[in-house]
């Protein structure tokens, strides 16, 4: 065989794996529609944070979130994962008057996230009941959410982690990209997250969580209530996390 | 100009052929090991009473198994279904991951994803973090 | 007189150490790849704030450069001009193997690189140019395939066709890597003129690249290449495509600059850290006001060696062209809260630094390696270089 007889099979060849290949990419688009609508369907989960109630210095959110979802932290900033962080606020030298101040920084949620826009297997998604998570199964780490993220809420397994807190939940091994879920795996057991139960116990109580899409419940009655803001609304994201004393 | 002795045009497609079987060898010991592998025992905590007996017989969970998990991590994950399908569950009544995931594995020669993240620890990984753990 | 293509011997002490280095790269690479795939990615620099660094860099400059080959092919077989058929099997055949190491650089910087060759192709998603563009590269590689070998076997229909098709995939391959960048909502990538920009760039590194082959092919393999065409490809196609490129990142720069809302990060790029001096001295002047006063120049313009000179300087600007498409976009914060700064904590708030790692570098080296094997040991089993390359005489 010579070289071009090889060059006109070997282009058959690729021209005949490309129409295999086109198969199940056709039947999986289908499919991913029809798995959607569901019992989660109805709900829009969101959350709001009252800063004027967060107190300075308690980490107790941060932590309760890292020992139930397995969070990985190696003492290193280049590569801990933070699914709920807390930073300080510096105003710029020409606002003058304002004072410093404490901000609780997450996943927004967002209704229209870019994350699950720029995903290439939809790994990254959102659900029926708008919480978006990302599915560590099929997550190749291509890290594209990341860098869609308007917000640098979302984060990336560098390393393998080295604890284990929560067995009952499995853990992320590295390669794969992640963000806050509103911890689903408890909403799904008609819990709430674990940064809000920890802040009630905490006694500060300055998370509230709840169905957007129920006029009755706290959350929206306070946002209906008019004040709450989100962060960068002009981003056009549509977040699902409000605050009060922004 | 010299011609070379050993690849020749003539002597091309055995070459070729050569070259092939090297490359593939990794391929072929990975199908034919299980012609030689040791058949495993396998070995099972007396049933857990909360389990009647497992979702299916047998044969169909050592054939199908993969296609259960997957189907029930994506209604999980997708679905946020409860649907009670774990893998801690299948722990509940196969204590041992050795005897019940790794010997076949092993034999079947398929590498296992799962326990990077979800937690079933072995009976000797289990006893070295009682043993040495806080 | 038909042009003749043959293999090149591939005998001397010079092709075997190419072929030995280059093999070495690869295998380097390989194993870097394997290391990093194995312990996790935090081998390499890249960290939370910065996700994508010198491998992703490199993808989308492979991929640019794939351009520049296709239109210099395609001065062939879109527009006939016959003295450029010479070149049109080599600049198709490196076309395609800048596709492949675009794609190598993007699968070995993956976080699961045992899912990526199965997961992207059984779910797709339609509005994820990650998704979109496996699919455009894997189109534009079979669509080069198609061509090569339409001009081995000198089917002069199909060629035309072909020729026309893949430079016009090219562009929507370009734009589409581009968009990869310009459709996320970052303030310096989220851009309407990114996209053109990479495309400029794309033309004027590729058109570069391919002048430093012939020319570097020609005397290696010493064979004949008459001067003109060098020139005429210098003068009269990278000068333009040079001017072009300049001509959009002037535009997409003072544009963020001007508006108060884009100022601050618009100005950050600009005079912000190193990656400003990248941009004035390495793309700017080294990479545009050189080449182009260079070309454009009589005296240097109608000289081989300064065009070689300039082409490398091109190469060179485009380089740090990706680098800058890639890196400050990530090492910028957003601006959550305007009027505040958001004070390093847990993580790095404000700008940060990325710094390359050996073994990036080593993975560099391996796709390097790995298609500069296959272009080389290609040109020895297929007919792919020209014995001769002449302008032709004049019509009358």
């Amino acid at each position: 065989m010579d070289r071009r007889n090889f060059l006109k099979r070997g282009s058959a060849a690729v021209a005949g794996a490309a129409g295999a290949l086109s198969l199940p990419v056709l039947s999986s688009c289908t499919s991913e529609a029809e798995a959607a609508g569901s019992r989660l369907e109805g709900k829009k989960w969101g959350m709001l944070i009252d800063l004027t109630r967060c107190r300075e210095g308690c980490t107790a959110c941060m932590d309760a979130c890292r020992e139930e979802n397995n969070v990985a932290y190696h003492g290193d900033r280049r590569w801990d994962v933070h699914w709920i962080r807390k930073a300080t606020l510096h105003p710029h030298e020409e606002s003058a008057g304002l004072e410093e101040k404490e901000v609780l920084l997450m996943c927004n949620q967002c209704d229209e996230p870019p994350c699950a826009m720029v995903c290439p297997v939809q790994a990254t998604y959102k659900r029926p009941d708008g919480i978006v998570l990302v599915d560590h199964h099929r997550c190749i780490g291509c890290r594209y959410c990341m860098l869609a993220c308007p917000y640098n809420a979302r984060f990336f397994n560098w390393k393998e982690n080295p604890e284990w807190p929560n067995k009952e939940y499995p853990r992320r091994s590295h390669g794969v990209a992640e963000s806050c879920h509103f911890c689903a795996h408890l909403i799904d057991k008609g819990g709430r997250p674990a940064c809000v139960a920890a802040c009630e116990r905490s006694g500060a109580g300055a998370l509230i969580f709840g169905d957007l899409n129920d006029p009755g419940s706290e959350i929206s009655r306070l946002v209906a209530a008019g004040g709450a803001k989100r962060v960068r609304e002009d981003f056009g994201t549509q977040p699902k996390v409000y605050y009060l004393g922004l | 100009m010299k011609r070379s002795t050993v690849l020749t045009e003539k002597n091309r497609g055995a070459w070729a052929t050569v070259f092939t079987v090297i490359i593939l060898l990794p391929v072929v010991f990975s199908i034919l090991k299980p012609l030689w592998a040791a058949e495993p025992e396998v070995f099972l905590d007396p049933p857990d009473p909360r389990w009647e007996s497992c979702f299916r017989p047998k044969e169909y969970m050592r054939f199908h198994h993969m296609d259960l998990l997957k189907e029930a991590r994506s209604q999980v994950i997708r679905d946020g279904s409860g649907n009670g399908i774990t893998l801690a569950g299948c722990g509940d009544c196969h204590r041992n991951r050795e005897a019940f995931c790794d010997r076949c594995h092993e034999k079947a020669s398929v590498s296992l994803d799962c326990f990077g993240c979800h937690y079933y620890l072995t009976p000797s990984e289990l006893e070295e973090l009682e043993g040495g753990g806080h | 007189m038909d042009v003749q293509f043959a293999k090149i011997e591939g005998k001397s002490v010079g092709y075997w150490v190419t072929v030995s280095i280059l093999a070495a790269a690869t295998i380097a690479g390989f194993v870097a790849t394997l290391i990093m795939n194995e312990h996790g990615l935090y081998l390499s620099g890249m960290t939370n704030r910065v996700p994508w660094g010198l491998q992703i860099s490199m993808a989308i400059f492979y991929i640019g450069l794939s351009a520049g080959s296709l239109v210099v092919s395609g001065l062939y077989g879109v527009f006939g001009k016959m003295e450029y058929k010479p070149f049109a099997r080599i600049a198709a055949y490196l076309a395609m193997l800048f596709l492949i190491a675009g794609l190598l650089s993007i699968f070995t910087d993956q976080g699961r690189i045992d899912r990526v060759f199965t997961k992207p192709f059984t779910y797709v998603n339609a509005t994820s140019m990650f998704s979109i563009n496996p699919a455009l590269y894997s189109g534009h590689i079979m669509i080069c395939v198609l061509y090569l070998w339409a001009l081995f076997k000198e089917k002069g229909t199909l060629t035309k066709i072909t020729s026309l098709v893949v430079v016009l995939w090219a562009i929507g391959t370009h734009t589409g890597t581009g968009a990869i960048f310009a459709f996320v909502p970052r303030e310096l990538y989220n851009s309407a003129l990114l996209p053109p920009s990479f495309v400029a760039a794309a033309l004027s590194s590729g058109a570069a690249l391919m002048i430093l082959v012939i020319v570097g092919l020609s005397r290696a393999t010493k064979r004949h290449l008459d001067d003109d065409l060098i020139i005429w490809m210098g003068r009269r196609l990278l000068s333009i495509f040079i001017v072009v490129t300049f001509y959009v990142l002037l535009i997409e720069n003072a544009h963020r600059a001007y508006l108060a809302y884009s100022r601050e990060a618009g100005f950050f790029f600009l005079s912000g850290g190193v990656h400003s001096l990248m941009f004035w001295v390495g793309l700017i002047f080294i990479g545009c006001v050189v080449p182009a006063v260079l070309l454009f120049i009589k005296r240097t313009g109608t000289s081989v060696p300064w065009t070689v000179f300039a082409s490398v300087l091109v190469v060179v600007g485009v380089l740090f062209e990706r680098f800058l498409i890639v890196i400050p976009g990530l090492i910028h914060p957003p601006e959550l809260f305007p009027g505040w700064e958001i004070q390093d904590a847990v993580i790095w708030e404000g700008v940060v630094s990325y710094s390359i790692s050996p073994l990036e570098v080593l993975q560099t080296l391996g796709v390097i390696g790995a298609i500069g094997f296959a272009f080389v040991v290609g040109l020895k089993v297929m007919p792919l270089a020209p014995l001769e390359a002449r302008v032709l005489p004049a019509k009358s």
